[in-house]
């Protein structure tokens, strides 16, 4: 998987892009990690992830922690029906902000 | 019946994952189901292969077999680690899955997805083998 890091406006915007699994987490979990230390306003853009795993969740769970602990929100942009599924029969859905496009992540920030 | 065999190290989570996802369409699983049943595969293929296999400081495979008739696809995953049922494990109930995520504990969300994406799973241990059997109903598409 790869992960790219931007600002747009005072936003930290986290695109992913493949799958993350338990062999990919920990590669997302320190990029978003350590990008988001000192944010309260993060986007997490996972258009391009077709597929997450409990693993993939976890890392969802400590963002959110992390974030939360600032006051801060968390949008996530352009989640796949499938995954949306995942999170809301675990319950993760109602604490996150979901976005189709960036442009509306944005705006739900701003 | 057909069997193919992964050896049981991280890489071959995606290959299962992808191997699954072929065995799906060709049995005429819809998208959704197919996507339940690769992160059931890939759950468990995750615990077979950290926790049966790394952790133990052991080798071996994940045999995936599996049958399609006109009612349901079959999928067995076969390993050799110790005797492990993941359905002995404590799921989060709906409690748990109300709370906040602050107040989580992360603990048996991949066998809860498991078991929740499939339309049967089962484990039994049969010659010296784990067995994970995970079956998705195929309705016909008259």
């Amino acid at each position: 998987m790869n992960v790219t890091i931007k600002t747009v406006k005072d936003i930290t915007v986290i695109e992913a892009e493949g799958s993350i699994d338990s062999r990919t987490a920990s590669e997302f979990e320190k990029n978003t990690v350590e990008a988001t230390q000192e944010e309260d306003k993060v986007i997490i853009d996972l258009t391009k992830v077709e597929f997450l795993s409990s693993a993939g969740l976890r890392v969802l769970l400590m963002l959110y922690r992390q974030v939360k602990a600032r006051n801060g929100k968390i949008v996530l942009v352009g989640v796949s029906e499938e995954i949306q599924d995942v999170m809301e029969n675990t319950g993760f859905i109602n604490f996150f902000i979901l976005a189709e496009l960036l442009e509306d992540g944005v705006n739900a920030l701003s | 019946m057909e069997s193919r065999t992964f050896p049981g190290t991280v890489d071959s989570i995606d290959q299962i994952r992808h191997y699954i996802m072929e065995i799906s369409q060709a049995a005429g699983l819809g998208k959704k189901p197919t996507y339940n049943l690769m992160l059931a595969a890939d759950e468990i293929a995750t615990n077979i292969i950290l926790y049966g296999y790394q952790e133990a400081n052991q080798e071996g495979d994940i045999d995936v077999i599996h049958s399609l008739t006109d009612t349901e696809l079959t999928v067995i995953f076969e390993d050799t680690a110790t005797p492990f049922d993941p359905l002995q494990r404590e799921l989060p109930d709906e409690e748990d899955l109300t709370k906040p995520l602050e107040e989580r504990s992360i603990g048996g969300l991949g066998i809860f997805l498991t078991v929740q994406g499939v339309d049967e799973f089962s484990y039994e241990y049969v010659e010296n083998r784990n067995r994970n059997i995970f079956k998705m109903y195929v309705v016909s598409s008259e």
